[in-house]
């Protein structure tokens, strides 16, 4: 079963850049990366699939019902994650979580013990004034305030901003603990490095538009390297210019610069035989990746 | 009705000011009575220094000032203005905070619709400001009582001292209005107190100019005390013509806020 579908989904803002035809299918069990450059749309989608925003056309239906009809009992399966948390700043984390509970219809019982473990998971003082909370901790509350009524679908837009690396590797552990336990879960990021991490699939969008929808395992395989050589002595042109899958090559007195996709050990024997000062190879990151490889 | 006792939550601790506001002031000027009356023909005698220009926009009668609803007559024009005030705040601020306080997100992705949500907070508004209300009158009859020694009617004391509420029914639903007009409202009062002292201004000026049409412009003119104690009702053409402000308002803010894009956080 389709848990999320979008037939040529398309919002206009005025002006400013929206999403046009957007045709997503995410089906039940995955989790599903959405990646894209920032402003690219991925907000707008997730934004349109919440009902926060209305489409211009085109249409969205989640568990098979309508998003502009049937939003409040789409919701209630819906655990919903935003990029920036903000909430009612002279509340109490555990007042903010049981006034985000009583929207559920779930057992407020249940939904108790869950705030608790989830905070104990996390590492969260619920008992704190939210206004108190550093950045990171708010994204705690965020992430409990999205988990707490075990929802069927979770939708995270670019949520691991403010995490340290121990809590992004603790939150991503729950999300594949949701997974496994059924839910679906949309995940939002600009990162290719996460998406690569955790998800399933992964569609990627740029200036509105869906450009691609790959298993993430082929994804990887195309992916490109960036490497960056500094050199004693200048390099001649024609060192790289002979190795398939070289592009964007720059090469300055004492540098060289490019972009490389295929057999590291054909790379490896040319950089071999250089008088290297220093090296470093990189992930290139996503906006690279859209202007060599997806053009 | 979660979301109707957490905005009470939310607003207790402002209503409860406004409240004491009221109460304390109100008192405070009810114990002025027995001054003010003690010695009438001095008091008299400065108010007729005032041009009648003067005393018309004041709101100022000779005839009924010395009497105890002449003297809360007199005040009601300010309650009125303060009343006005709390309820522009409210009406605005209630459904803005949560656009400017960046938590719409967080509010409408729980299973709830636009509707309920609208219609939670305008309970909630309703409540505080009837709240407000209870505590005003009563404790504006209690002073009435401690500092006259005349008899004056129940009735029509609550009836004048209740059209603070109908007052601020007007500017609670044009503040609905005004926050899902205008895009992002950062400070309430930049809203709320020129709204409220263009409407009295108005109301000023047609004591001045003496035009009729005026009157119906402005709730600070749909009441004249006189009127209601004559009457022992409020004028009724006024409070048809608030009630279909309220109305069309109230009907504009849904239909806006059901369609309204919830714009992210930026």
């Amino acid at each position: 079963m389709n848990i999320i579908e979008t037939k040529k989904l398309t919002k206009y803002y005025g002006k400013s850049l929206g999403i046009i035809d957007v045709d997503l299918t995410v089906e039940e069990g995955e989790i599903f990366g959405f990646i894209g450059p920032n402003g690219a749309g991925k907000s707008t989608t997730i934004r349109t699939l919440l009902g926060l925003i209305h489409p211009t056309s085109g249409s969205a239906t989640i568990f098979g019902k309508d998003v502009t009809k049937f939003g409040p009992e789409i919701n209630e399966e819906i655990g919903y994650l935003p990029s920036e948390v903000f909430y009612y700043d002279d509340m109490r984390a555990i007042d903010l979580l049981r006034y985000s509970g009583s929207f559920y219809k779930k057992d407020p019982k249940a939904i108790a013990s869950r705030i608790k473990g989830l905070a104990n998971l996390l590492d969260l003082d619920l008992n704190k004034k939210i206004d108190d909370l550093s950045y990171g901790n708010k994204k705690k509350v965020g992430i409990i305030q999205g988990l707490l009524h075990e929802p069927k679908l979770i939708i995270l837009d670019e949520p691991t901003g403010g995490l340290d690396p121990l809590m992004q590797q603790r939150f991503f552990d729950l999300l594949r603990a949701e997974n496994k336990k059924g839910a679906t879960i949309l995940f939002s990021s600009h990162i290719l490095n996460e998406v690569q991490k955790l998800c399933n699939r992964v569609a990627i969008i740029k200036d509105g538009r869906i450009i691609k929808v790959e298993k993430i395992s082929s994804l990887a395989e195309n992916t490109h390297k960036r490497f960056k050589l500094e050199t004693a002595v200048k390099v001649d042109k024609s060192r790289f210019t002979g190795l398939k899958g070289v592009s964007d090559l720059v090469i300055t007195d004492k540098s060289v610069n490019f972009l490389y996709r295929g057999r590291i050990n054909d790379v490896t024997k040319i950089i071999a035989s250089l008088n290297l000062t220093n090296m470093l190879v990189e992930e290139p990151d996503l906006e690279e990746i859209f202007m060599h490889y997806y053009k | 009705m979660n979301i109707y006792f957490q905005e009470l939550r939310f607003y207790r601790r402002v209503t409860l000011i406004w409240m004491a506001v009221f109460a304390v002031g109100i008192f405070g000027y009810m114990s002025l009575f027995t001054a003010f009356t003690s010695d009438v023909s001095a008091t008299l005698k400065l108010l007729e220094g005032f041009p009648p220009v003067v005393r018309a926009a004041l709101g100022i009668r000779l005839e009924t000032f010395f009497t105890i609803f002449g003297f809360f007559g007199y005040m009601l024009t300010y309650l009125w203005l303060v009343g006005a005030i709390q309820a522009m705040n409210l009406g605005t601020g209630i459904l803005a905070k949560e656009i400017s306080g960046k938590t719409a997100d967080f509010l409408l992705s729980k299973p709830v619709s636009r509707t309920k949500v609208l219609a939670s907070k305008l309970l909630a508004t309703l409540t505080l400001l009837l709240a407000t209300n209870i505590v005003f009158v009563s404790a504006a009859y209690f002073s009435a009582r401690v500092f006259t020694t005349t008899t004056f009617s129940f009735r029509s004391f609550v009836l004048v001292a209740s059209t603070v509420f109908v007052v601020q029914l007007f500017f609670l639903a044009l503040g609905y209005l005004i926050s899902v007009i205008v895009p992002k409202i950062k400070s309430v009062l930049a809203f709320s107190l020129p709204v409220v002292f263009g409407f009295f201004i108005v109301g000023l000026l047609d004591s001045v100019i003496g035009s009729e049409a005026i009157r119906y412009v402005t709730p600070f003119k749909y009441f004249d005390i006189q009127y209601i104690l004559d009457h022992g009702s409020y004028d009724w053409k006024y409070v048809i013509t608030e009630a279909v402000v309220v109305i069309v308002c109230i009907t504009a803010t849904y239909l806006i806020y059901l369609r309204k894009d919830i714009q992210a956080g930026a």
